[in-house]
């Protein structure tokens, strides 16, 4: 294997390093490729007649796409990190100690060590193709910058900035590292090698140089108290209200940077080193580390055992103009894909139009889309009371009440409307598909297709595949959603399928919990802390808690005597509090200020001071869960167990920083988990008699 | 018998007054729900259409050469050629006329968003500030400001005026009424049956046949359903009332007897009667033929005698040929004139260079669902609504054959021979 090689200099002494790495599509600086790096900075690239060296890579697309993620994964002692960090830092410090100038010219995606090495060039020459993007993300897996970016960027960048780059971990285009001075010069990506060569020329002079150089701006805030203060100030606050201070690479990066920065650059490198190694070697970065590999792994994911080549699907029909519809027609129409919805009055239909046009308004507020494309995408959609339109549809989704009867009849209409190898899709929560399907002449053609509400929101869609769904349906589901960028999971046809199947005896839970006297508060209280994004009480607001009670109410049905629907949740409907919708549920709401609802103190009624402790709250919560996830994976509801973490995380938002529900229960060890089921089972009843799986004492994780 | 052009569906967006519940959709937007929802009723595929023709007055400057525009508004394929057309008043007809292969054709018009311009003299203001270097040449520049200069040019009255003959079109028909001796009367009388019979069809339903609900943008809070414009309970005492708006001393007409200022597009699926059949498809109904003819601007409104009686002339048809008739309803004296024209023996030996009159016009045959004075007149889509109208009512009535004629601003008319088979 090669990861790089160099070119001689031409007459002019313009030298390239090129990185072109030979068994892969992209380039990483994995270990061997740093040390490659390295004998060439002793030997070749100390040549006498190299008057100026251009960094470049020949994979399309790709600069360098970061360092090897699995490398990191096998540090085992903060030793190990710290020695991993002070190596990769000491290249290029070598790199960046050449006595001639040397230009990165970066043609697409430059993250992480690509960064860090682009960094230690003299100068940097980006393109502006869609595909450049220079970020460091490495916080979004619980560690920093170990190879000099927390260094390098401010001194080149300002502090504002690059806090900003390394806190959040999104990267930035061509344009922007340009206009952020992260970049020296911008050119047309098409011109990219003609452009960077004159630029390289530029650079073999002194006075070429100096003009370059004289672009840069010094960014003077972050090197005065007390601008320096406030931005830290800012920046801290920022990030911990996003991270919610469950993430300690926030903290670390804030107090690294506070503390560096100023003065000799070396003894900020060795601090680098210091705050990664403590942080690579920690159970939340070993968690997103995982749930990387879980994401990469689901991106090539077909979702079926046969190779089978997925539908195209360019137009959809939507039956059902709700909240729901009016979401899955504002995500096809975002994608560019032309929908038609259905509904029974031209009032209903107005509903959609007016669904997508709020998420549009969120989107131009954070200029994601600018206006004149919310008015070409909402062109994509068309309304109808009739099913004209529909024999043009690759796919019909089907959004309307949740009620078997009602949707077989609607079904069995579309399949009279629709050309024969359109694909039937519906959104229901909780009925079966299998049952749904007998509707069809043609089942096979049949597939649930889950989404979660607000669908702009939400990342996960169940994929359900019934009895006769066919595995070409089913694939041609899994390709169209991860097309419209979200992450979708194949479940079995099974009564909550599988996310409202483990999040209902946690809301229900909740309920329990609230009857033996303790405060909602208090338990939503507890679950943010956990890390979920809303308590159980606050979600069920959100959702509605009629909704939510209809789903419990249908799960009981299956799945007494181990769920029962908690009678508070029936008082609640009874005094009208559902919720958000209703105006308030256990809270008020007012615009984003929410207060206890004084009503719903009453329905809950006496809150005593209960007995039951913090931890015991949290267990019931999470046990019940997981022991809920051990029962699906039993019934093989769903393929891995890394594709449960992964859809509870996109589907409820399950902390990522524990990794997952499974990872969590790993981490606290099958056997303990057991034994506090065995323990609640005795002090709250029989659902909580642990599943048939658990029994081995295995992890989760060995399972896979 | 030579070919005829089928049109094979047509439908429009509902018709809005101007400054009314459309007002905040431009007329390219306006063109593309409708081109989108005849694709999706007719279920034609995109990938068959040749090209795309559209008629449109006003010409927004945001959106040159609109029928390119509303194409891809309307998602159609992007290797699709589309060009405008523009015969004032007949733009949407000129649309269909001009249609070779198989093609979207129609006409959109907001003329809601016709602009308020700023005039020469602050035209020249900006211009010269522009160039100015030094300060004082900007103070210079700026000095030579007066009030009068913000006096905007009003896009739409400049539109509706006859450069040549320096006529706004109500003095047009203020001519007519004149010429003819049509009374205030008779004028708001014919207006007073328009509302009617418009108020008739929506009530049946019959109008709702044409017209797709359209989301208002770019709120999409609302659908609008209806045309705005028929006065369910307008009366006689309330046009009585209104004060002649074109000719405030003499003059007879009024907003009421005249057509409204309206918002509305018109699309349709045309093709050669011989594709359609090729094809399999059951046409709404068939272009046989059409004429346009031309007079002088002052008296535009009599476009429609001449048109028809070319293409009486063209085609041997007389005016028991034809069971129904649309006559556009530019102004009520307008009408009222061409009726009392196509009667006269005098007219036709004078100016139609014929010995008998062109026939008289029934009214039981005449504008039977309404025209313009109660639905609206966006002028690039009138022509179009009158095509789509008439035959979606032969139709309904099982006849066989229809007119459809209107005026031109500029001194222009137009004649259509439309016919359905069963």
């Amino acid at each position: 294997m090669k990861a790089m090689y160099t070119m001689p200099p031409d007459e002019s002494g313009v030298a390239h390093l090129v990185l072109d790495q030979s068994d892969a599509k992209i380039n990483k600086l994995s270990g061997a490729a740093m040390a490659e790096l390295d004998a060439l900075l002793g030997s070749e690239l100390v040549s006498p007649n190299i008057k100026a060296l251009v960094v470049s890579s020949r994979k399309p697309g790709v600069f360098i796409a970061g360092a090897d993620i699995t490398e990191i994964e096998c540090i085992e002692t903060e030793a190990d990190a710290f020695e991993k960090s002070r190596q990769g830092q000491a290249i290029f410090t070598k790199l960046a100690a050449l006595r001639y100038p040397t230009i990165a010219v970066i043609d697409g995606a430059c993250l992480g060590g690509g960064l860090e090495l682009a960094l230690a060039c003299s100068f940097r020459v980006v393109t502006d193709s869609d595909k450049t993007k220079l970020g460091l993300p490495e916080v979004s897996l619980g560690i920093l910058p170990g190879w000099g970016g927390t260094q390098r960027l401010p001194r080149l960048i300002g502090l504002v900035q690059a806090l900003t780059m390394i806190l959040s971990g999104k990267p930035v285009s061509g344009s922007k590292a340009e206009r952020i001075g992260l970049a020296d010069a911008l050119v047309a990506h098409e011109f990219g090698a003609e452009k960077a060569y004159e630029f390289a020329e530029c650079c073999l002079t002194g006075k070429g140089r100096r003009a370059i150089l004289k672009k840069r701006q010094w960014h003077w805030a972050g090197y005065l108290w007390p601008m320096r203060g406030i931005i830290f100030w800012k920046a801290g606050a920022n990030a911990l209200r996003k991270s919610k201070g469950h993430y300690p690479a926030v903290p670390a990066i804030l107090s690294l940077m506070k503390e560096t920065g100023f003065g000799k650059i070396d003894r900020g490198m060795e601090k680098e080193s210091r705050a990664f190694s403590q942080l690579a070697t920690t159970l939340i970065c070993r968690n997103l580390i995982g749930l990387f590999h879980t994401d990469q792994l689901l991106r090539k994911e077909t979702g079926v055992a046969s190779e089978v080549d997925p539908q195209p699907i360019h137009s959809v029909a939507v039956l059902g103009a709700g909240v729901m519809g009016g979401g899955i027609a504002w995500l096809f129409s975002y994608h560019n894909r032309s929908v038609r919805v259905k509904d029974v009055s031209w009032d209903a239909v107005g509903k959609a139009f007016a669904e997508a046009a709020g998420y549009y308004k969120q989107l131009i507020k954070l200029r994601k889309v600018k206006p004149h494309e919310v008015a070409l995408n909402m062109h994509r959609m068309t309304g109808t009371l009739d099913y004209s339109g529909f024999d043009d549809a690759d796919m019909v989704i089907e959004a309307i009440v949740e009620k078997m009867a009602a949707k077989k009849a609607v079904l069995a209409e579309v399949e009279e409307a629709v050309s024969v190898d359109a694909v039937i899709c519906s959104n229901t929560s909780a009925l079966s598909i299998s049952e749904m399907g007998t509707a069809l002449k043609n089942p096979s053609r049949f597939v649930g297709m889950h989404f979660f509400n607000p669908v702009n929101r939400m990342p996960l869609v169940e994929v359900i595949a019934g009895e006769a769904s066919s595995d070409q349906a089913v694939a041609s589901v899994v390709a169209l959603v991860r097309a419209l960028g979200k992450t979708p999971i194949v479940v079995k046809d099974s009564p909550g399928f599988l996310v409202n199947r483990i999040l209902i005896p946690y809301l229900n839970e909740a309920g329990l919990l609230m009857q033996e006297g303790v405060s909602f508060e208090r338990i939503d209280r507890l679950a943010e802390a956990f890390g979920m994004p809303m308590g159980p009480c606050l979600l069920a607001d959100e959702t509605g808690v009629d909704v939510g009670f209809k789903v419990i109410q249908e799960l009981t049905a299956v799945f007494a005597p181990r769920l029962q629907a908690a009678p508070i949740l029936q008082k609640m409907i009874e005094a009208g509090l559902l919720g958000k919708k209703s105006g308030g549920g256990f809270y008020l709401h007012e615009g984003k200020v929410r207060t206890v609802n004084p009503q719903a103190l009453e329905v809950v009624g006496a809150v005593g001071a209960s007995a039951v402790s913090d931890a015991e709250i949290i267990d019931r919560l999470m046990l019940i869960m997981v022991n809920e996830a051990a029962m699906c994976l039993q019934e093989g509801i769903v393929k891995r167990v890394d594709y449960l973490d992964m859809a509870l995380i996109a589907g409820i938002g399950f902390p990522p920083f524990r990794g997952g529900l499974l990872r969590y229960a790993d981490e606290r060890g099958i056997p303990e988990i057991v034994r506090r089921l065995n323990e609640l089972k005795t002090t709250c009843g029989v659902r909580f008699q642990p599943a048939e799986l658990l029994m081995d004492g295995r992890s989760f994780y060995e399972r896979i | 018998m030579s070919s005829r052009l089928a049109i094979v569906d047509g439908t429009r967006t509902p018709f809005c007054k101007a400054g009314g519940k459309l007002k905040s959709v431009q007329a390219d937007d306006l063109g593309a729900f409708a081109v989108k929802e005849l694709l999706a009723r007719t279920g034609f595929p995109a990938g068959e259409i040749d090209e795309m023709i559209f008629g449109n007055v006003a010409q927004p400057i945001h959106a040159a050469n609109i029928a390119r525009v509303i194409a891809l508004k309307a998602g159609l394929p992007v290797d699709l050629p589309a060009y405008t057309v523009h015969r004032n008043c007949a733009s949407g007809m000129q649309a269909f006329t001009s249609a070779t292969g198989v093609a979207v054709v129609g006409g959109t018009e907001s003329m809601s968003n016709i602009p308020l311009l700023y005039g020469s003299h602050m035209t020249e203001l900006f211009y010269h500030l522009n160039r100015a270097k030094t300060l004082a040449q900007k103070l210079k520049g700026l000095a030579a400001f007066r009030l009068r200069f913000l006096k905007p040019v009003i896009g739409l009255e400049q539109g509706l005026t006859d450069p040549v003959c320096g006529l706004i079109m109500g003095l047009t028909a203020e001519r007519l009424s004149r010429d003819f001796q049509i009374t205030r009367e008779q004028q708001d009388e014919y207006a007073l049956e328009s509302h009617h019979r418009a108020t008739r069809a929506i009530e049946a339903g019959r109008l709702a046949e044409e017209i797709i609900p359209i989301p208002i943008s770019p709120k999409y809070t609302e659908i609008q359903q209806v045309d705005e414009g028929p006065r369910p309970k307008q009366s006689m005492e309330d046009l009585q009332k209104l004060k002649p708006y074109f000719d405030r001393k003499t003059g007879t007409v009024t907003v009421g007897n005249s057509s409204q200022i309206t918002d509305g597009a018109v699309a349709a699926l045309v093709m050669p009667e011989e594709k359609a059949k090729a094809l399999g498809l059951q046409p709404l109904g068939y272009l046989h033929s059409h004429a346009y003819a031309a007079l002088a601007g002052d008296r535009m409104g009599l476009g429609p005698v001449y048109a028809t009686a070319k293409l009486f002339d063209k085609t041997g048809f007389s005016l028991d040929d034809f069971d129904l008739i649309e006559l556009n309803e530019a102004f009520a004296a307008q009408v009222l004139a061409c009726d009392r024209a196509f009667s006269s023996h005098e007219f036709a030996r004078i100016h139609l260079g014929r010995d008998q009159a062109l026939g008289g016009l029934d009214p039981e045959k005449m504008n039977v669902n309404g025209g313009a004075i109660a639905l609206g007149h966006p002028v690039g889509a009138t022509g179009a609504r009158l095509i789509v109208t008439l035959l979606k009512e032969l139709r309904r009535r099982k006849l066989h054959r229809g007119l459809a004629t209107l005026c031109v601003g500029g001194g222009q008319g137009a004649a259509f021979a439309l016919e359905v088979d069963e």
